[in-house]
């Protein structure tokens, strides 16, 4: 029997862009839009990016290093209030191991011309798979590509 | 301007019953409407039920002279006797009050089962939903032992 461990923790990541809330929230709510940012590091393989940008609607991508673990992303739209707020919850598989479980609230505040991005996760991570660091850690690149992505 | 307020909150039980009549008790929606109510004046009913991974509660709190809660909740990881890990999002009236994350993991401790309930919050524009978390959740974890 698989040793079953439930650790739970909550991280938050502020970031200050230069892009508006209109702008920064249409990088999260318009397909095309995220597309562009949000999947894995450059080299990974990814496919079937859907996205349902609505209460009760849900999002999902698939990606990985070529030939190796896939990663998969499922994710559900809990609440959405245009330009200020987003809240979801993901479940990641590693190949078809569930391995974590995460609230993500995420909030936009308008700061001068730009815009505050606050993003807290709450999470469970299942079974020894993952940690909240390493969480942390890759959505941290993950804002890093978002950034990118609204500089352009 | 939208706010939201985070919150962890922890609670443990022990109950003299084996955690397959535990998880049991959380699986059958007949069992958890009789125990989850907090208050004898409260009533809660199940729109849908079906836990299994993926599937969806639609949970509606009946109190008299007040607008209905009704929690919307996603299963996201079962495991017999073990575990139970859910999303959900709670209503009241118009407004969308919290999302949750919340989680159940039972461990057998002799004849009878620990249960270590987490919830995971983030509630919306100042609802005050931390307490009423623990508030329902503490009163129905007590409610559960009579069902044993």
């Amino acid at each position: 029997m698989t040793k079953r461990s439930t650790t739970h923790a909550t991280f938050v990541i502020e970031r200050d862009f230069k892009a508006a809330p209109a702008k920064v929230f249409d990088a999260f709510a318009n397909p095309q839009s995220k597309a562009k940012w949000f999947g894995g590091p450059e080299e990974w393989e990814k496919s079937n990016h859907k996205l349902d940008f609505r209460v009760g609607g849900k999002e999902s991508v698939s990606g990985g290093p070529p030939g190796g673990t896939v990663h998969h992303y499922n994710a559900e739209y809990w609440d959405i209030v245009p330009n200020e707020r987003i809240v979801s919850s993901y479940e990641m598989h590693m190949d078809k191991t569930r391995i974590s479980v995460s609230l993500a609230s995420m909030e936009f505040k308008q700061n001068g011309a730009g815009t505050t991005f606050v993003l807290t996760e709450q999470g469970i991570f299942l079974d020894g798979y993952d940690d909240a660091g390493e969480r942390e850690r890759g959505t941290r690149e993950l804002l890093d590509q978002l950034e990118t992505y609204l500089n352009k | 301007m939208t706010t939201i307020a985070h919150a962890t909150i922890v609670m443990e039980r022990t109950y003299n019953a084996a955690p397959a009549r535990v998880f049991h008790a959380w699986a059958d929606a007949e069992a958890k409407a009789r125990w989850s109510a907090p208050t004898p004046n409260v009533a809660i009913k199940y729109e849908a039920a079906d836990f299994r991974e993926g599937g969806r509660d639609v949970v509606r709190c009946i109190e008299p002279d007040q607008a209905d809660y009704v929690a919307t909740v996603h299963y996201l990881d079962l495991r017999t006797d073990r575990r139970i890990v859910f999303a959900e999002e709670v209503s009241n009236g118009a407004a969308r009050v919290s999302a949750a994350l919340i989680s159940i993991e039972l461990t057998p401790k002799g004849a009878g089962t620990h249960l270590l309930l987490t919830m995971q919050i983030a509630s919306f524009d100042g609802a005050d939903m931390e307490q009423g978390y623990q508030f329902g959740w503490g009163a129905a974890l007590d409610n559960l032992a009579n069902e044993f």
